[in-house]
């Protein structure tokens, strides 16, 4: 019962701070390494066969800053970049502004990537690692359940999505599955994509994104 | 529209005698005294297997696992056709069911298509991905080249609403 | 203050891990009855609809199109539309009004008009509806077979139990997409091997989908997802349009196809314009109609714990059902998802369609432990089989299932897993040992499987697609190993798409393959004494439960 109260209170609290004051961008109070992006201008298609595209979606970092498990967003960008990077490639950081659909703005995304290959990435945690030729709505591997995603999984995709984009074929990140999260996070989750998708510029190129820890 | 219509005539004619040269009778000439009957004639497999052929004119009790085994059946033996498409329309329309009817005759003349232009006809519909143009042309080509006029009907009419609600590919 | 006793009992609660979250209707966070729902109007003129629940024709989005030109019978429009509400939802609980007379009816209505109607009905009424109103005459079953580790043997093990309790149709899914074409393949072998003539389905995007329907290795399809809003609809990589063109697609290749949707998915996309959830919801399943599909999965599906979130989220969820069913489709009543911790609401959410029965009650029934279920977990699984079973034997109600022997299963498991081991062998995929088709056997799910080399895996089942391997090749690959039985049920399961009699409504074949649909087992009930009714044969069946003690277990 209490828990429920205090989500309700807690989404009744954001959704008022949103309505009236716009909140000023800055780190959650929970986030000790906090983390600044600075945009960049129109994404530019990628040249180099090295890199993979993280594309993240309009609220990331700028007015959502935890997952739905209360993950600091910092952490999670970082551990893929972290993943990417130990497999000797580079990560090139950009926001999607058209859509909040994950697969979408992977797919994007695979389009910007020199190596084709792409990780999207939602506010609340969901994450997708996509290939440039694949359906937009098809993926190399899926993390639907954003409430199961740790952050060692996160540096896990990051590795991946290297690998694929170096041409190899990694075991995927085992998938994880719990029937109770749904009863549990679904309606959260609902509450949160309805606040990340009001930041949906339609129409709106990616934008690049400087990435300072 | 006269010249659509036109153009639309002077198919169906070419296509009656082709059909005609080649001693297929066309479906559409069936009269409707011999409309299909659910109830007497449902399901057509046990009911009215003189009916039911396959692409290569075979009947169901010719499709055997000793002839699959020794190869003389091949994919098209296990394929619908268009006529038994258009009794099955009869079957649905039988029981009041119009719009049914009406996607078992879009999909007879689909029939016609291979699969693989299928998949990409259907990619081409989905939003933002064609122009105006790349859509009508779609429509074109089923209607000149493969007779599907109710499919290529309702491809012009996606382009129309494509355009008014801004679903087309923005080049 | 000091803290009750009886409210940490309380809290401590499965109910109490749940979800909830007040109505908030500027964002459609509301089951039923949004202030912004619209006001249910029609104008017609010169054959076409120019105004539907107050918008007029220039303003239509895609949706309000569609549904006005595809939907809405305008012979009977009119006339429809002038009936008070409460007098269409009394013709839907009176035994005295046949279905076909109501569906005449409702073919007339715009959605908001249909919302009302609704709106009027208590959850009793709507049973009553759906018990008359439900296409086929003999309710039936749908379930998932999937696991975690995407194990190919033991999707074709418990595909195979799952068809010898009583599913009539089973759908699985991936964990990894690239391993689809095994699941598809195992699928088919195990349920096969479970019951002859049992209709397997592979839920994915939809191109690959139909991919798999044209090559043979499914035998339908289900997951053609359309929404209410356009906004989702489009974010769903699709139109009205595509999706028709993709109907039309599947019967031309001679498949059995259903489209799916539900309440709460444009609020979980983040688009519900302020409508209610079920306004949106009887959108979608009058672009269903439109499109000419037989049928549709709905019941709010994947997105259940939204409705199930807010007050008379539940009765929402009916209410869909029940739609779906007024404009004379399949209905695959869903029942297919957790939405909560508690066994005594997920059984209460299930009775709504149970009791009536639906053509599927659920779509699917979780037929692996749910830590394997890769639709994230339904309201029913494995584990839950006696529950179900005696649940029917109580209230002497046909949920699809039966009871069956130990013996039995292992039987059909081993079966299924041997004879996808030789498939594999023939058709030169990476091996299944012995060992895997043990464990199989006796397996309750994919943690007492050995693990596969799932790189090898991927791909073999992506060598199976480049190969174009078709349902033919699997007949001989059957054959070839003697397994001729098999062999004999999935060429009968690709003849079904030579006749075109399974898709109709509703259709689901027996074990002679014979269909049974909403054409020739059309539901005709008229109150006590008709419809369907269990057969001394079935009730038999259903009564067996091998925990009830007999008098001669006494006997030495």
């Amino acid at each position: 019962m209490q828990i429920n109260e205090q989500m309700i209170r807690e989404i009744v609290v954001q959704v008022l701070q949103d309505i009236d004051i716009p909140q000023p961008v800055k780190a959650a109070a929970v986030d000790e390494r906090p983390m600044t992006l600075v945009e960049k201008g129109e994404a530019r298609p990628g040249t180099k066969a090295d890199e993979v595209v993280i594309a993240v979606t309009p609220a990331f970092g700028k007015f959502q800053h935890k997952t739905i498990v209360n993950i600091p967003l910092s952490d999670v960008l970082r551990e893929i970049i972290a993943g990417i990077e130990e497999q000797g490639l580079r990560a090139r950081v950009v926001r999607v502004l058209r859509t909040s659909d994950v697969a979408f703005a992977a797919h994007d995304a695979t389009k910007l990537s020199g190596s084709g290959i792409a990780i999207g990435i939602l506010s609340r945690g969901t994450t997708v690692i996509h290939q440039k030729d694949l359906p937009p709505l098809s993926n190399l591997e899926l993390f639907s359940q954003s409430p199961l995603i740790d952050l060692p999984t996160y540096r896990a995709i990051g590795s991946n999505a290297a690998r694929y984009a170096k041409g190899e074929s990694p075991t995927p990140v085992p998938t994880r599955n719990d029937q109770m999260a749904r009863p549990k996070y679904q309606a959260k989750a609902a509450v949160l994509h309805i606040k990340e998708t009001e930041h949906v510029v339609p129409g709106a190129k990616p934008v690049e994104l400087e990435v300072r820890f | 529209m006269v010249q659509q219509k036109t153009v639309e005539d002077i198919v169906r004619e070419v296509l009656k005698t082709m059909y005609q040269e080649q001693g297929v009778k066309a479906v559409d000439s069936v009269p409707p005294s011999n409309k299909l009957v659910p109830e007497r004639d449902y399901p057509l497999a046990t009911k009215r297997p003189d009916l039911v052929k396959t692409l290569t004119g075979k009947s169901l009790n010719d499709i055997t696992l000793e002839k699959v085994l020794r190869s003389e059946i091949g994919a098209d033996d296990v394929r619908i056709t268009p006529e038994t498409l258009r009794l099955q329309a009869e079957i649905a329309e039988g029981v009041g069911r119009v719009q049914l009817a009406q996607n078992l005759r879009r999909a007879a003349e689909l029939t016609a298509i291979p699969d693989n232009r299928i998949l990409e006809i259907y990619n081409a519909l989905r939003p933002y991905r064609s122009t105006k143009q790349e859509i009508l042309n779609i429509a074109e080509e089923m209607e000149t080249k493969y007779n599907a006029k109710i499919n290529a009907a309702l491809v012009r009419e996606a382009a129309g609403v494509y355009e008014r609600r801004n679903r087309l590919r923005a080049d | 203050m000091n803290k009750s006793k009886r409210f940490e009992a309380l809290a401590a609660r499965p109910v109490n891990q749940d979800g909830f979250v007040v109505e908030w209707p500027e964002v459609g966070l509301i089951a039923m009855g949004s202030p912004n729902d619209p006001v249910p109007s029609i104008k017609i003129e010169k054959g076409k609809v120019i105004e539907l629940d107050g918008v007029v024709r220039d303003k239509f989005d895609f949706i309000d199109q569609f549904i006005a030109d595809y939907a809405i019978d305008i012979n009977v429009a009119e006339k429809a539309m002038a009936m008070p509400d409460v007098d269409i939802a009394k013709m839907l609980v009176d035994v005295n009004v046949s279905r076909e007379e109501v569906t005449k009816v409702v073919l007339g209505l715009t959605p908001a008009k249909i919302v009302a109607v609704l709106n009027t009905m208590n959850v009793v009424e709507m049973m009553m509806a759906l018990q008359k109103m439900r296409a086929r005459k003999l309710p039936s079953n749908q379930c998932h077979v999937t696991n975690v580790a995407d194990n190919p043997v033991l999707i074709a093990a418990d595909a195979a139990e799952a068809a010898l309790r009583g599913f009539d149709e089973m759908e699985t899914t991936v964990a990894v997409v690239r391993y689809a074409p095994f699941n598809a393949l195992s699928l088919l072998i195990g349920g096969q091997a479970g019951r002859g003539g049992v209709l397997i389905q592979c839920s994915l995007e939809e191109a690959t989908e139909l991919q798999l329907g044209m090559r043979g290795i499914t035998a339908y399809a289900e997951t053609i997802s359309v929404y209410g809003t356009e906004n989702v609809f489009v974010d769903g990589d699709d139109t009205p349009w595509s999706k028709t063109f993709l109907a039309s697609a599947y019967a031309s290749r001679g498949l059995k196809m259903r489209f799916t949707s539900g309440t709460g998915s444009e609020v979980q996309m983040g688009y519900a314009e302020g409508k209610s959830m079920l306004y949106l919801e009887v959108r979608c399943i009058m672009i269903a109609r439109g499109a000419g599909v037989q049928g549709l999965q709905n019941g709010s599906v994947s997105c259940i714990g939204v409705p199930a979130a807010v007050p008379s989220g539940i009765r929402a969820v009916l209410a869909e059902n029940l739609c779906t069913s007024m404009l004379d489709l399949e209905v695959a009543s869903s029942n297919d998802q957790t939405f909560t911790h508690s066994d005594i609401r997920r059984t209460a959410r299930t009775l709504m369609e149970m009791l009536p029965g639906t053509d599927f009650i659920t779509s699917g029934y979780s037929a692996v432990p749910n830590y394997d279920n890769m639709f994230a977990g339904s309201n029913w699984d494995v584990e839950d089989y006696d529950d179900w079973n005696i649940l029917q034997r109580d209230l002497m109600v046909d949920g699809g299932l039966k009871p069956v022997s130990e013996e039995e299963v292992v039987a059909v498991r081993s079966k299924a897993a041997r004879a996808l081991q030789a498939v594999f062998k023939e058709l030169g995929f990476p091996a299944i040992t012995d060992a895997e088709v043990e464990a199989a056997t006796y397996a309750h799910g994919s943690k007492d499987m050995p693990q596969r080399n799932v790189v090898e895996d991927l791909k073999a089942a992506q060598d199976m697609m480049k190969r174009e391997i078709t349902g033919l090749d699997i007949v001989k690959a059957l054959a070839n190993s003697g397994f001729n039985d098999l062999a004999g049920y999935v060429l009968n399961l690709l003849k079904q798409r030579i006749s075109g009699d399974y898709l109709h409504t509703a259709a689901i074949l027996d074990k002679d393959f014979n269909v049974i649909s909403a054409v020739n087992n059309r539901n005709d009930y008229r109150g006590p004494g008709t419809g369907y009714r269990i057969s001394a044969e079935r009730w038999d069946e259903i009564k067996n439960i091998s925990q009830a003690i007999k008098p001669s277990d006494f006997d030495e």
